[in-house]
């Protein structure tokens, strides 16, 4: 399919986010929304220049020069926080990124999903705990990931069995998003070609990703989600320089034979994801993980009796707290 | 000839020629009749575009690529395949028996460990095969598939050798001519491309892994020169295409097609493909023969003869652990299926005795009856005719 879809942006931009009637939505829309971004793929796909290219800033500084001596030895997985402030179009979004690098590089990468998952589980623990707080903390910060933006590798054939275990543990538990990483070493047909396969895998697999017609009371945004659908995973390619031409700066990639232009719809889907990303989704992401993914987590962990383990208030581990809280929250 | 005239031979030019200058022709013409043999073998994780350049080598699709329902099958299968795929080329009467060894699975699971064992049990397998084969008494029609390069496909990843990388660069580096090769080149910047080249050479000689090293000096000057050029480039930048496209300025080029330009496959200033196939076939290939037999092949055979008596098949080496898991697993179902069968048997056999027994006694019962029958015949009988007639009616 012809990556070309110019008219999308034009009426996207009529569905800003519009936020909930409630306090708590109002108060933070003062402060600037509270989104969290995960970033997950193997080294080399572009995570840290992604986000740069993102917030049109080195947000990321470049990694120090590797030590040979220890080339053999795979670093650990780790998690790297960064917080961003963006203005999108007069909304003011606080913005966390959580960064995982060490993610598939080792030899055995099978712990990598355990922790990713505990990491997810953990934000989501802490909401619970906050929630069922006799005295709330009128100041606390969501970090329940919002969003997470897996990066597969364009080997230009199909998902690797890494990709598909990752999205397969972690789809239940939050919104993810699969984008190829430095997609400028496929050609156009070779993109298509790769595309469709990995859709084709998704379906075989029965992978849960985040499904962008999840909400289907609103027809016309139906139409222009599916449309949207059509173009995953998301082609991505990061930016070098900053060009300056009769337009203005451009950003691009260049090579010896020829130069990408990053903000160009028609080489690669940088500027769509953006705009999904931080504009047009941004609420429909933070909506279907607070009320869907969240819920299901929350239900699934009271029914086990396993909650209240955290450091609450004086509240103690018995059967009897678990029925107030259910009867409560009810 | 005597002793002292072996040691005191002279170096005598004779000036006319005998004709021993001849010898080189002759050995020429043997050599193109007999043609030669030439394996290589491939190594990386899929997406590497292994097929692709082995296509590009060859000017010839000699790898095809995988189906669908293959390659979903090969996703999740967890095991590293060793698959062969030959080819007889012929040049100006000059015949190769081309072997190109293909390694899908390799690097490509969540867990990779020990992935380059079946690659490295191969070569030292095709070792054991030409040795077994010299010993035998009948020497002919050897089947050489030593593998003389082993081209590794490093994917660009922009910073440095994973440890999956160097791990199996080391263990195969030991055993064979192996020439790290820099994957789909074309998403690097040229700059991006230096340093990682720079990276992986500072990591090759900190870990002592041992890669290929071609002669440099040679007697014609433009050769030296060319040689070094072409050690200046390790690991070599690829870009691997089989389709003719159009360039900017009108030219027919091997290259691929982006939306901002055509990279092209045999421009040096885009990648360093001619330098490895110079390498490979047009300037080294003999080298790379003679290193295998003379090095390589002769380390191995050192090491097998000491421990080895001759003609000694090779003691069996502790297997895959994946391979026990399976076995024990086997086993097992095999001995549970055993017993459960056993039982079944048992209980039909005792079924068996007690329905034997139930039939036994009725007939015990039966022979009973007629025995009393028989006997109240006999007493009526007795009664009937004291003196032992009949009494008809």
């Amino acid at each position: 399919m012809a990556p070309s879809a110019p008219s999308i942006n034009s009426t996207m931009s009529s569905r800003m986010a519009t936020p909930r009637p409630s306090s708590y939505r109002y108060k933070s829309e003062k402060r600037g929304m509270t989104y969290n971004i995960m970033l997950v793929g193997q080294s080399g796909l572009g995570r840290r220049t992604f986000l740069n290219t993102l917030c049109e800033r080195e947000v990321i500084s470049p990694p120090e020069a590797p030590n040979p001596e220890t080339a053999n030895i795979a670093d650990p997985m780790r998690f790297d926080t960064y917080e961003v402030n963006i203005e999108e179009e007069g909304t003011r979004i606080s913005m966390t990124v959580i960064d995982t690098p060490g993610f598939g590089d080792g030899l055995d990468n099978t712990e990598c999903f355990k922790q990713l998952q505990d990491y997810i589980e953990a934000q989501f623990d802490e909401v619970l705990v906050e929630e069922s707080r006799i005295k709330r903390n009128r100041r606390y910060r969501d970090h329940r990931i919002h969003t997470l933006i897996y990066f597969i590798t364009p080997t230009g054939h199909s998902l690797r069995e890494l990709d598909i275990e990752l999205i397969k543990r972690l789809g239940e538990y939050v919104n993810i998003i699969p984008v190829i990483g430095r997609a400028d070493s496929l050609t156009v047909e070779e993109l298509a070609t790769f595309k469709q396969n990995v859709m084709r895998d998704i379906d075989y697999y029965k992978l849960p990703l985040y499904n962008f017609c999840w909400d289907e009371s609103d027809s016309e945004a139906l139409k222009e989600n599916r449309e949207i659908m059509d173009y995953t995973p998301f082609s991505v390619v990061t930016c070098d320089e900053v060009l300056d031409n009769e337009f203005g700066a451009v950003r691009v990639r260049r090579y010896p034979w020829g130069s990408i232009e990053i903000d160009d719809e028609g080489q690669c889907d940088f500027a769509l994801l953006r705009y999904i990303l931080l504009n047009s989704h941004i609420a429909d992401l933070i909506n279907y993980t607070e009320d869907v993914l969240y819920e299901n987590y929350r239900t699934k962990k009271l029914e086990v009796g396993g909650f209240g383990e955290g450091e609450g208030e004086g509240e103690e581990e018995n059967d009897e707290d678990d029925e107030v809280l259910g009867a409560k929250n009810e | 000839m005597s002793a002292s005239d072996a040691n005191s031979a002279k170096t005598q030019t004779t000036s006319g020629g005998i004709g021993i200058a001849n010898l080189p022709n002759q050995l020429h013409k043997i050599v193109t009749k007999k043609g030669t043999n030439l394996s290589i073998m491939v190594v990386g994780e899929s997406g590497t575009g292994k097929t692709t350049f082995i296509n590009t080598l060859l000017t010839t699709e000699l790898i095809e690529p995988l189906e669908d329902a293959a390659r979903r099958k090969k996703q999740m299968d967890k095991t590293v395949d060793i698959n062969i795929h030959k080819a007889e080329l012929e040049e100006k009467m000059f015949n190769v028996k081309l072997n190109v060894v293909d390694t899908p699975g390799f690097g490509d699971y969540v867990n990779n460990n020990d992935c380059w064992l079946p690659v490295v049990d191969f070569i030292e397998n095709q070792y054991e095969q030409y040795l077994r084969q010299e010993q035998q008494p009948v020497r002919k029609g050897v089947v050489d598939m030593r593998v003389h390069a082993c081209l590794y496909f490093i994917r660009p990843n922009g910073h440095t050798l994973k440890p999956l990388d160097v791990r199996a660069m080391k263990a195969i580096g030991a055993r064979v001519n192996l020439i790290p090769v820099i994957a789909k080149a074309d998403t690097l910047s040229p700059t991006a491309l230096r340093q990682f080249k720079k990276r992986v050479m500072d990591v090759i000689d900190a870990q002592s892994i041992r890669i290929y090293q071609p002669p440099v000096e040679s007697d014609d000057e433009a050769m030296t020169v060319r040689n070094k050029d072409i050690i200046s480039a390790v690991p070599f930048a690829i870009i691997g295409s089989t389709q003719e496209v159009k360039t900017a300025d009108g030219r027919h080029v091997k290259g691929r097609q982006y939306p901002w330009g055509v990279a092209e496959v045999e421009n040096d200033q885009h990648c360093d493909f001619k330098k490895l196939r110079s390498l490979l076939i047009r300037t080294h290939m003999l080298d790379l023969i003679s290193t295998t037999e003379e090095v390589h092949y002769d380390k191995y055979r050192t090491t097998q003869m000491k421990t080895r008596k001759f003609g000694e098949p090779k003691p069996r080496k502790v297997d895959n652990k994946k391979f026990r898991e399976e076995e024990e697993m086997l086993r097992k179902r095999f001995t549970e299926k055993v017993k459960l069968e056993e039982n079944r048997f048992r209980q039909w056999e005792q079924k068996l005795i007690a329905e034997r027994d139930r039939l036994n006694k009725d007939l015990e019962q039966e022979h009973n009856l007629v025995k009393q029958l028989e006997s109240e015949i006999e007493a009526i009988s007795n009664v009937n005719s004291p003196n032992g007639k009949f009494f008809r009616k």
